[in-house]
């Protein structure tokens, strides 16, 4: 899952980064309202997280351009002011939710994890195929009960295929959803991640289509 | 307060209560004084026809009562009456003094004399008398009386009518007063009504459409108007600048705490003390907010546009939560309120609202019959116990703390609406089971449309 902060002052945006990271997410980092709509425009994320107090062009205009421009990604606003009067305009304008500033890093995890599942269009945060669970808010894995220890990269190939499931998805869009805009890209890695994941979770889990890509089949 | 209209009224009355007492006294003097002139004269005519009499009777006195034979004097105590009283102490006499006598002045001229005193039947009469030569030597006594009777029901007859036509006449005039008050009065009441629909606008009132007197005053007002939407600005930039510079570095903060903690660090005091500053803060930017309303006058709110907007963000709030929210307001209705501050209170009443509901928030807004805003806000959740009700609005109490918060939102909605002049009421919601919170607010002047 990819995921976009846009934020202009550093050390929060670092924090956020590196939480999020921790979870298993990717994510970019755009530090004004030009960047972050460029990316927003360009980059397929899962969520983009938008201050609306950035520079050079304030959030409120760039979550306004991205919709005009068609763009459906859930996008997480934290507003700038203090009144409500910036979150109702921030909402009103098509953001999914807001956090106010200050806030705790647990509760915008949760929030960020919510959009992503009510965009794949799951309720619960836990998902099972077969003998396989996987936890979203821990992104820990269970094979028959046991705990299996996976790779960041393996949580990412597996986190976005478990959202997506009953949906073939190619390589080119794993590699972009687990891969940061600047990173190294490699599509054969993908094939590396899912034959590990093959190995430690069962053949069973995870189909591949030839030349077109995976599928988990339907998950409860 | 003295009302102007009141004043001009009043001293109106005034005046004109004393011109009409000071022209009834003069007027009804004179008429009275012509009156009693009339009265005399018609006597003395009466008296010369009696000497007349005299004089070509005195040889046969007892003639005269044919001689003086006016139909007035037939009636016994009609009022009009003749006595005759010879040299020798006879006394020839009107039928109408029915044998009763008529006192004589003791002094013996030949002049004229006026008199008045108790009558036959004991009304008040008026007499003129003189003692006339019938011949040489001999002098008889002629006198004719009046009872003063119907000169008094005269007096009154006209007193009447002078008093009616004068309270006619004072009603004319306090009309015509009462007109000319509110003509006078007519660009002050513009005045009224243009400040209220302008204080929004950035332009001032047009000073040419209003008399010379008054221009003054409304120079004076666009001034007034011109300062309070740069107190408005000056005031409010701060405060939200502020809030912006302060909430970044108070995330980081509490960020930092957060890895500490997670890390095994004991950092609880450190992120209590965080806590109480960022509601510190909020409450003082609430405040501050509040304050600063004393300062607007004639503000309002399109309650379609915001609550239109706020319809259209909660939905999606409440959807993300799988949670219904409903509106339902009037078309057409505005409230007496700066419009950030009344989506603050919606704002934070409604987060509230969504955050304890089960499954439901409802919106409903409608105009009171006594001309007042109420806007009600209901959800479905546990709402709060009736002894508690009174905390709730009070700065920082949060009565349940299972539920992320800072446990303001109540309490900045109530001083919001206060100090706007309105009201807010917490209950329980008879259909949805959980709080009801119900505003009353004040109807905001339509903005002006040109």
């Amino acid at each position: 899952m990819r995921i976009l902060i846009a934020e202009d002052e550093p050390v929060l945006a670092s924090q956020l980064k590196k939480t999020l990271m921790s979870e298993g997410l990717t994510v970019d980092v755009a530090v004004d309202g030009a960047e972050a709509q460029y990316l927003g425009e360009t980059e397929p994320y899962d969520v983009i997280i938008l201050d609306l107090g950035l520079p050079i062009r304030d959030g409120l205009t760039v979550l306004k351009n991205l919709r005009s421009g068609g763009n459906d990604t859930s996008i997480l606003i934290l507003p700038a002011r203090n009144d409500c009067a910036d979150r109702v305009d921030g909402l009103d304008a098509g953001a999914d939710d807001y956090l106010p500033k200050p806030f705790h890093m647990a509760a915008l995890s949760a929030r960020v994890r919510a959009l992503i599942r009510r965009k794949a269009g799951k309720a619960t945060p836990v998902f099972s195929k077969d003998n396989v669970t996987f936890d979203t808010r821990t992104n820990q894995v269970m094979v028959d009960g046991v705990s299996m220890n996976l790779t960041s990269q393996e949580i990412a190939v597996l986190s976005y295929l478990f959202h997506n499931s009953g949906r073939l998805v190619s390589r080119n869009e794993l590699s972009d959803h687990i891969y940061q805009h600047e990173g190294d890209r490699e599509s054969n890695t993908i094939a590396v991640f899912v034959n590990r994941l093959r190995k430690k979770l069962g053949s069973d889990l995870i189909e591949t289509v030839r030349g077109r890509g995976y599928v988990i089949k339907a998950t409860v | 307060m003295t009302s102007l209209r009141a004043r001009a009224v009043t001293g109106g009355i005034l005046w004109a209560v004393a011109i009409i007492v000071l022209w009834l006294t003069c007027v009804s003097s004179y008429l009275a004084s012509q009156t009693q002139a009339r009265f005399v004269e018609v006597l003395e005519t009466r008296h010369a026809q009696a000497v007349v009499a005299v004089t070509n009777n005195s040889d046969a006195p007892d003639d005269l009562v044919l001689a003086i034979g006016d139909l007035v004097y037939q009636v016994p105590f009609s009022g009009q009456y003749w006595q005759v009283e010879t040299d020798t102490g006879a006394l020839i006499s009107s039928p109408s003094l029915d044998g009763e006598r008529l006192p004589r002045p003791l002094r013996r001229t030949e002049e004229r004399l006026r008199s008045e005193f108790d009558g036959p039947n004991g009304e008040a009469v008026f007499a003129i008398g003189q003692w006339v030569p019938v011949r040489d030597d001999v002098m008889w006594y002629v006198q004719v009386a009046s009872s003063l009777r119907s000169f008094e029901e005269d007096q009154v007859v006209l007193r009447n009518t002078l008093l009616t036509a004068f309270a006619f006449v004072s009603f004319i005039g306090v009309l015509g007063g009462l007109t000319q008050v509110a003509v006078v009065l007519q660009p002050l009441n513009k005045l009224r009504k243009d400040v209220s629909g302008r204080w929004e606008q950035e332009d001032g009132l047009e000073v040419q459409s209003y008399p010379i007197e008054v221009a003054p005053l409304v120079n004076d007002i666009n001034t007034l108007m011109e300062r309070n939407r740069d107190i408005m600005r000056r005031s409010r930039r701060p405060a939200a600048d502020l809030a912006h510079a302060i909430k970044t570095p108070s995330a980081i903060m509490r960020n930092e705490l957060d890895n500490l903690m997670m890390q095994g660090t004991d950092v609880q005091e450190a992120v209590g003390a965080l806590d109480r500053l960022d509601a510190q803060l909020k409450r003082s930017f609430a405040r501050m907010r509040a304050d600063g309303t004393d300062a607007t006058v004639g503000v309002a709110t399109e309650l379609d546009t915001a609550l239109g907007r706020m319809e259209r963000a909660f939905n999606a709030l409440a959807r993300n939560e799988g949670k219904s929210f409903n509106a339902d307001y009037e078309e057409g209705l505005l409230v007496r309120m700066d419009q950030s501050d009344f989506e603050e209170v919606m704002g934070n009443l409604l987060d509230n609202a969504l955050k304890w509901a089960e499954t439901q928030v409802r919106l409903q807004a409608h105009e009171t019959a006594d001309g007042k805003i109420m806007i009600t806000i209901t959800d479905d959740g546990p709402g709060i116990p009736k002894d508690e009700i009174a905390k709730a609005t009070q700065s920082g109490q949060r009565l349940d703390t299972s539920k992320p918060g800072t446990g303001l939102g109540l309490a900045i909605a109530h001083d919001l609406i206060h100090a706007y002049g309105g009201k807010i009421l917490l209950s329980k919601d008879a259909e949805l089971g959980g709080l009801a919170v119900h505003m009353r607010l004040p109807v905001g002047s339509a903005k002006r449309r040109d």
